[in-house]
């Protein structure tokens, strides 16, 4: 019997093997290369923190790291906000339309990068549709919108955004069940008051957990931006494509450094996002 | 006056109707029980007592105040129910003390009231639990709690030991029963099991596809049952007709109710002979079960099955499966059924 149980775990461990040698040869030894090479010098030699200090200290990596927080940060807050709103009506409709809408939105998560900086051309480029029809209506706002500025790009990344967080944000409606509401209105609550004093602190976890996903998604975010911008907008992912693939001068040792710190940014995001999740998980939520 | 009147209730959903034409009153203090079977309405109709259905026509009051068209939290009702509803992000001192501070409270008044609350249902030391960290009985203990500190004027249960074990659920409703003599609250309880409502209640209300099929005290309702419907749902009771009885002194309807426990059963080769008015039915004994004290035979007689019950004593002991035996009904114990 036990024999019999030794040789399924050896079969297991077999099966494994495909996925190991795929995880080792695409993600752990590139990431180990990674930090390896950040601690190098130019010349890929010794021992160094210089490729750090540089990352952090100058001006133009320092402007990048703030562009990707601030453009990740207003995106993430304007997406949770309307996937709050948007989620919640959706917990209203018929199961059959509520299905559609998540399929919906799980479709369009998956739409980003080239193919949604061209959708935003077609619209709002400078001879987009609504751009023209702006022009013809004389809605300045609309006609004088620049998609290639800091503007379009964070609208861009509010629209991958928006799905991404509805899938996250949806089922944590399904934790606020009725009798919660209909008790506190028996206990002289009004919905607002149920709101503040129950729904919200039992949705907040997951709220919070979920922005730190959507900030963890837009920083890394790359091909939508430099479809949009090029590099003429600062952000540190397109710095270290730049330092990687793209500058005249490649620095191998800063773009790893400068990984490194956006890899530690998105760790914190998650690691905020489990701290929230473990916290609801305390408390039964 | 009565205390609480409910007032030709009628309720419908998409054209099925699912309370039709309900009226009772309840005394102050008492403790009511509405009982029947799922899908019967009476969940319905405590959610409409407690405002939280709305109703096509009829009217509720409590004391002088008509409550009908008052919102939930204007009624001054409590309400206990079957999930127990307990807010997970407040601790038990919260939970209890929620309905106070919605009623603008000051921290230093609610506090000794809360505190009185959580001595009263033995849960000291829990103050500040989570009701994850608390077994199912002891959830339903703050959520009794949390009504009750508030002194509503009516108490409303719906189901709220049915997702408890059977141990915590006979003494969680000794509890609640103890509890409620104690605050002299006028309490409805709904619930299916029957011993539960024949155990805790003063009135029972049995209901049945949206129309009360009978009410009155647990002795009443198990010893004369109303209808065929009742004597069914309430216990075992036999349904039996004239001609199965056969006797002419019964009261002039079709259809009566016998319970096991006063049929008489003997051997056919040694029974005796029936006493004047009562009626006698020969059969085969199919089935018997040993239930602690009580021996359960199950007759047939005739294409009836007849349950008996006798007591486990050496008299019935020489009675065996497939023995044929004389059963003996006296008249007087057969109840006659609406039909």
């Amino acid at each position: 019997m036990a024999r019999t149980s030794s040789i399924q775990n050896k079969m297991m461990l077999l099966v494994l093997i495909p996925l190991l040698v795929w995880l080792g040869a695409f993600e752990l030894v590139p990431v180990l290369r990674m930090i390896a090479m950040s601690f190098q010098n130019n010349d890929g030699q010794g021992f160094t923190l210089g490729q750090y200090v540089k990352g952090l200290t100058n001006p133009l990596y320092g402007k990048a790291m703030l562009n990707s927080l601030k453009i990740s940060f207003i995106s993430s807050v304007a997406g949770l906000i309307i996937a709050l709103v948007c989620s919640y009506s959706i917990t209203r409709f018929t199961t059959k339309l509520r299905d559609r809408m998540i399929m919906i939105s799980n479709m369009i998560t998956n739409f980003v990068g080239v193919p949604l900086a061209f959708a935003y051309m077609i619209l709002l480029g400078s001879n987009g549709m609504l751009t023209l029809i702006g022009k013809e209506l004389g809605i300045r706002s609309i006609a004088g919108f620049d998609l290639y500025s800091e503007a379009g790009l964070t609208l861009t990344y509010i629209y991958y955004q928006v799905p991404m967080a509805i899938l996250l944000v949806y089922p944590l409606y399904n934790g606020i069940r009725e009798e919660w509401k209909e008790a506190a209105a028996m206990l002289g609550a009004s919905v607002w008051s149920f709101w503040r004093h129950i729904g919200i602190p039992v949705l907040l976890p997951g709220v919070l957990g979920t922005f730190s996903i959507l900030m963890a998604n837009a920083l890394g975010a790359y091909a939508t931006a430099y479809a949009l911008t090029g590099s003429n907008y600062n952000l540190l992912s397109i710095r270290i494509s730049a330092l990687v693939s793209g500058d005249i001068f490649p620095n191998f040792q800063l773009g790893s450094a400068l990984a490194v710190i956006l890899a530690v940014i998105m760790i914190a995001s998650l690691v905020i996002n489990e701290w929230m999740a473990s916290l609801s998980r305390r408390r039964g939520l | 006056m009565s205390y609480v009147r409910i007032e030709n209730i009628n309720k419908s959903y998409q054209q099925q109707k699912v309370l039709n034409d309900i009226s009772f009153s309840i005394e102050e203090g008492q403790f009511l029980t509405l009982l029947g079977p799922s899908g019967c309405g009476k969940s319905t109709l405590l959610r409409a007592i407690a405002g939280l259905n709305e109703i096509d026509s009829g009217s509720i009051s409590v004391g002088d105040r008509n409550i009908t068209a008052l919102p939930s939290k204007e009624r001054q009702i409590g309400m206990v129910f079957q999930s127990y509803a307990l807010f997970p992000n407040m601790t038990v001192f919260e939970n209890i003390a929620f309905g106070l501070k919605m009623d603008k409270m000051k921290k230093s008044e609610y506090t000794p009231l809360v505190e009185e609350m959580i001595a009263l249902i033995d849960l000291k030391g829990k103050e500040n639990r989570y009701p994850a960290q608390l077994s199912g009985g002891q959830q339903q203990r703050v959520a009794l709690a949390r009504s009750l500190v508030k002194r509503p004027k009516v108490l409303l249960l719906d189901e709220p030991l049915s997702a408890l074990d059977a141990q915590i659920r006979r003494s969680l409703r000794t509890e609640i029963r103890l509890l409620q003599k104690r605050l002299k609250m006028t309490t409805i309880f709904v619930t299916h099991d029957q011993e539960e409502a024949l155990t805790v209640s003063d009135r029972i209300i049995i209901m049945n596809q949206g129309r009360i099929e009978q009410e009155g005290s647990p002795e009443d309702i198990y010893t004369h049952p109303a209808s065929e419907f009742v004597a069914r749902f309430i216990g075992s009771y036999n349904v039996l007709k004239r001609s199965d009885i056969g006797l002419d002194s019964l009261p002039d309807t079709e259809l009566f109710a016998v319970r096991p426990e006063v049929i008489s059963i003997a051997p056919l080769a040694e029974a005796p002979v029936a006493e004047l008015g009562t009626a006698t039915i020969e059969g085969k004994v199919e089935q018997l079960y040993i239930l602690g004290n009580v021996i359960r035979f199950t007759v047939s007689a005739g294409g009836l099955d007849i349950l008996v019950d006798a007591l486990n004593n050496s008299t019935v002991h020489r009675i065996q499966e497939g023995m044929d035996v004389r059963l003996f009904l006296p008249a007087d114990k057969c109840e006659p059924l609406r039909q």
